[in-house]
């Protein structure tokens, strides 16, 4: 990335104190009035902007169809920010902001919209001395991404050379629903921007607890010799959520759980599970090396019993009793959608082959939490009478990425007392929420990895388009098949239990 | 929580694995020790700067008050408390009294977490030398604020002298945000445009001031000068040369500073004056000796070669008594008479080291033992 902080004789390395702050530049959101800017950008920006952590020419742009100026959309990102953010609300920081607050209105189709934008950049140069340095976030339906990336080309919006700085842009999941697709937008976006300036949002590798699974494999050696098929019997990988499909019937139903949920995160903390260290850490070795993983990844042989969808019911959950998928607004009584998924993935490598990886994702479970699950060898041989280790299981480490986010580790330990019994006790390291409320939300890191130019946690679209391959002989044979039913509020369908059952295994409880 | 009164160390160490155990299942990444070494009349403050820090830094909390130093009975009385008034780690508060505040260390020692580093923190003004105190040299990092010594410049340049890698001085920590903002309006001056001669404006006597002056002349090898702003509080902006313009960053009130540049716009950026505890905070982030403040200090003491002193200290014994002894001596005599009256407990970890820098800039012994003369007079030399 070209910055002209290389040769600040302010900036030392060493001098771990001094945040690095990103080049004066803009930040135009596409969508500003939609869910996503409302409740996480706006929200995301000025907690950013009262850590002092954007540059001193600074400036949000927001473009959508309403007809708004400059101060009604000042108001709007206000509430929002009343709302959403997570540092306090300080007068003074805000006038500052909504100095640095622009609307352009006009639907996508409109090129005096696009012109206008254009020439808003050109001014901004005067005004906030951006440089050209430009991030486009595209907070929009992936329906509305040709028009305006091609508005975007023919306004040079999209040029580095043409602007004299970055120009960089955003984009956010579904990166298409197949590979056919995925590949169409990838083209598409690579050609306008240059594949570099392109940054796919997936907001789980926001997260501390998932950064910090770098630090655990690769700062320790502790885990990383045990981290194979020698002692590693199997990976298990969940994200539950309790809540129902909320207001996005439209979206969801055309989407489903496998591609809403497994395709980005769930591959995506696969691959950081699975993959070998990188050379250093940088955006690009990290991606070579997830990379690597998801070209291993293979899909079981028999989909029947080792790719299990289901379809919440109604039921009771905490307390409340919920209606089913196809009671719920908007689903049409027939859909097939899956809101559950369970799979058997393998990692054919050397160093994982063998060793089952079980993806699971469902919406409606008993409680929301996401984790990795990392399942050790019995010992090969036990000096204890049997009766004595009846109670002793597998070891585990279980990386809890949300919520309580930490580390466990379980063991077999002596029961006290005069008898010699071994049973499994946790050993729970809480990364606690009391420690860790002064961090960034996982957008305000992410933005500002953006203005950065710092793609270390963004998956690209080689990453995107293996992912596909892995999902789509998946979605082929589902679209033949109809979900199982699971009552709302319990762990899934019994198939996903009886997939485990097969291989002697069980779904750990989260 | 648990308090004892006229206690021991072996029963506060019991008294907190009791805490541990009643607390349950908690386990958290106990990344540090933090020792605090306060006065009486400051329990408070220090107590909740420190509890703001342990809330971002998992740490052990460990308070210790020294008072009454010629009480002729040591005697400890501990508060021993988990998830409590003092954060969600776990936190001791110790007070010391008698010839025990002199070897607070017998108590501290074997309450440290086992193998993880210690920071020790003094919140009045710091000891004269480091050594004297034993409580800073079994420490990885040592933190003092020589804004609360009587000459805070005086003060500061004995921390040069004294320097050890691995001390950081709170005057420091308050410029980081100045220091963010003027490498962030560097970030957009280009390579051809030099820097100049820098001015920083500050209240007079500010230390931070000082430390700033010596990291511009570190880092861009230009004459700084400190212009005196006298009536307002603090750092009041900074001024330099680059290229053919000026570069002017001045704060424009509590909360922000602006920076104007020849040919561009002016820009208000957030620069809030931090609270202690946020201070205290960032200190604890690294726990590795900071190379830049040891040559912004190097810069500006003009004593060369800081960040290559050795890492290790040696603890020298100095006992109040003994001074008292020495003090027949002609230059004990001229001590201020109002310094017996005060503890000496207060004195010794306190003003007292300050009280000589200030009136000489380099601190004396006898100057010390002055100060010492007449407020141990009943303990026997003996006794430690």
């Amino acid at each position: 990335m070209a910055s002209t902080a290389s040769g600040n004789p302010l900036r030392d390395p060493r001098d771990r104190r001094l945040p690095r702050l990103p080049d004066n530049s803009a930040l135009v959101v596409f969508g500003v009035t939609g869910d996503l800017a409302r409740k996480k950008l706006i929200p995301a920006v000025y907690d950013l902007a009262n850590r002092g952590l954007l540059p001193p020419g600074f400036v949000l742009v927001g473009f959508a169809r309403r007809e708004w100026s400059d101060d009604e959309f000042a108001a709007f990102a206000r509430e929002a920010t009343e709302r959403g953010a997570r540092t306090p609300f300080r007068e003074d920081t805000w006038e500052r902001l909504a100095g640095s607050l622009r609307f352009r209105s006009g639907s996508f189709s409109d090129d005096a919209a696009f012109d206008g934008l254009a020439s808003l950049l050109a001014e901004l140069e005067q005004s906030h001395g951006v440089r050209g340095n430009a991030a486009f976030y595209l907070s929009i339906p992936p329906t509305a991404f040709p028009v305006v990336l091609k508005q975007m080309q023919r306004t040079g919006l999209a040029s580095n050379d043409a602007a004299g700085g970055w120009r960089r842009v955003v984009i956010e999941k579904p990166f298409g629903h197949d590979l056919d697709s995925a590949r169409e937008l990838n083209a598409l976006v690579d050609d306008v921007f240059t594949p570099g300036d392109v940054f796919r949002i997936d907001h789980y590798l926001g997260k501390e607890t998932v950064q910090n699974l770098f630090a655990l494999r690769f700062a320790n050696t502790l885990f990383e010799p045990i981290w194979n098929s020698h002692f590693v019997d199997s990976v298990q990988i969940t994200m539950a959520e309790d809540v129902g499909i909320g207001t996005r019937a439209g979206f969801y139903d055309e989407t489903g759980a496998a591609r809403d949920v497994l395709q980005n995160h769930l591959l995506q903390l696969l691959a950081l599970t699975a993959m070998e260290e990188p050379v250093s850490f940088s955006a690009e070795t990290i991606r070579t090396e997830k990379l690597k993983v998801l070209r291993a990844v293979s899909v079981p042989d028999d989909f029947g019993t080792f790719a299990v969808r289901g379809q919440y019911s109604q039921g009771w959950l905490a307390g409340e009793r919920v209606r089913g998928y196809l009671e719920e607004a908007d689903i049409p009584a027939s859909s097939t959608t899956e809101t559950f998924v369970a799979v058997k993935l393998g990692v054919e490598t050397r160093r994982w082959a063998g060793v089952p990886f079980y993806l699971r994702t469902g919406k409606r479970l008993p409680r929301r939490v996401t984790e990795i699950a990392i399942t050790f060898t019995k010992a090969p041989h036990l000096p204890f009478d049997v009766t004595d280790t009846t109670e002793l299981g597998n070891n585990q480490l279980v990386i809890r990425v949300q919520p309580d986010e930490g580390v466990t580790l379980r063991f077999g330990s002596k029961v006290p007392g005069s008898a010699m019994e071994v049973r499994d006790v946790a050993m729970d390291f809480l990364f606690g929420e009391a420690f860790t409320e002064a961090l960034p939300e996982a957008y305000e890191r992410l933005i500002l990895d953006v203005l950065l130019g710092d793609a270390t946690l963004f998956p690209n679209n080689a990453e995107v388009e293996e992912s596909w391959r892995i999902i789509d002989p998946l979605e082929d044979f589902w679209r033949k098949t109809t979900p199982h039913t699971y009552r709302a509020g319990t762990w899934g369908p019994a198939a996903a239990d009886d997939m485990l059952g097969r291989d002697g295994r069980r779904w750990r409880r989260p | 929580m648990t308090t004892l009164w006229d206690t021991t160390g072996s029963a506060v160490v019991k008294a907190l694995a009791a805490e541990r155990r009643a607390a349950g299942a908690l386990a958290f990444g106990l990344a540090l020790t933090l020792v605090v070494v306060v006065d009486e009349q400051h329990v408070s403050q220090a107590e909740s700067a420190a509890t703001a820090a342990a809330a971002a830094h998992p740490c052990r909390l460990l308070i210790v008050v020294r008072r009454q130093i010629d009480s002729p009975h040591p005697r400890l009385d501990a508060e021993v408390s988990i998830g409590g008034r003092l954060g969600p780690g776990e936190a001791v508060v110790m007070r010391m009294s008698g010839r025990l505040a002199l070897h607070a260390e017998s108590v501290v020692l074997p309450l440290l977490a086992p193998d993880a580093p210690v920071v020790t923190w003094w919140y009045d003004a710091p000891p004269e030398k480091i050594a004297y105190d034993p409580l800073g040299v079994f420490a990885d990092r040592r933190v003092t604020g020589t804004y609360a010594a009587t000459d805070p410049v005086a003060a500061l340049r004995q921390r040069a002298e004294d320097f050890v890698p691995g001390d950081t001085d709170l005057a420091w920590t308050r410029i980081s945000g100045w220091r963010t903002l003027l490498a962030a309006a560097f970030d957009q001056v280009q390579a051809s445009e030099t820097a100049g001669p820098a001015t920083v404006v500050s209240e007079p006597g500010n230390p931070s001031a000082c430390l700033f002056a010596g990291w511009l002349q570190a880092r861009l090898q230009v004459p700084v000068t400190i212009t005196d702003a006298p009536g307002r509080k603090g750092i009041q902006g900074v001024r330099l040369a680059v290229g053919d313009g000026e570069l002017e960053l001045a704060r424009t009130d509590s909360r922000s500073a602006g920076i104007t540049r020849t040919g561009f716009p002016t820009r208000v950026l957030p620069l809030p004056e931090r609270g202690l505890g946020d201070l205290l905070a960032e200190e604890l982030r690294r726990l590795d000796d900071d190379v830049v403040y040891a040559e912004a200090l190097s810069a500006w003491s003009q004593i060369p070669d800081l960040s290559r002193r050795p890492l290790h200290r040696e603890h020298i014994w100095r006992d109040p008594a003994l001074e008292h002894t020495a003090a027949t001596s002609p230059a004990g005599a001229s001590g201020r008479p109002g310094a017996a009256q005060r503890s000496g407990a207060a004195e010794r970890s306190g003003k007292a080291g300050n009280a000589g820098a200030a009136g000489k800039g380099k601190p004396t012994e006898p100057a010390e033992v002055a100060e010492h003369a007449g407020a141990t007079p009943t303990a026997p030399p003996a006794a430690s």
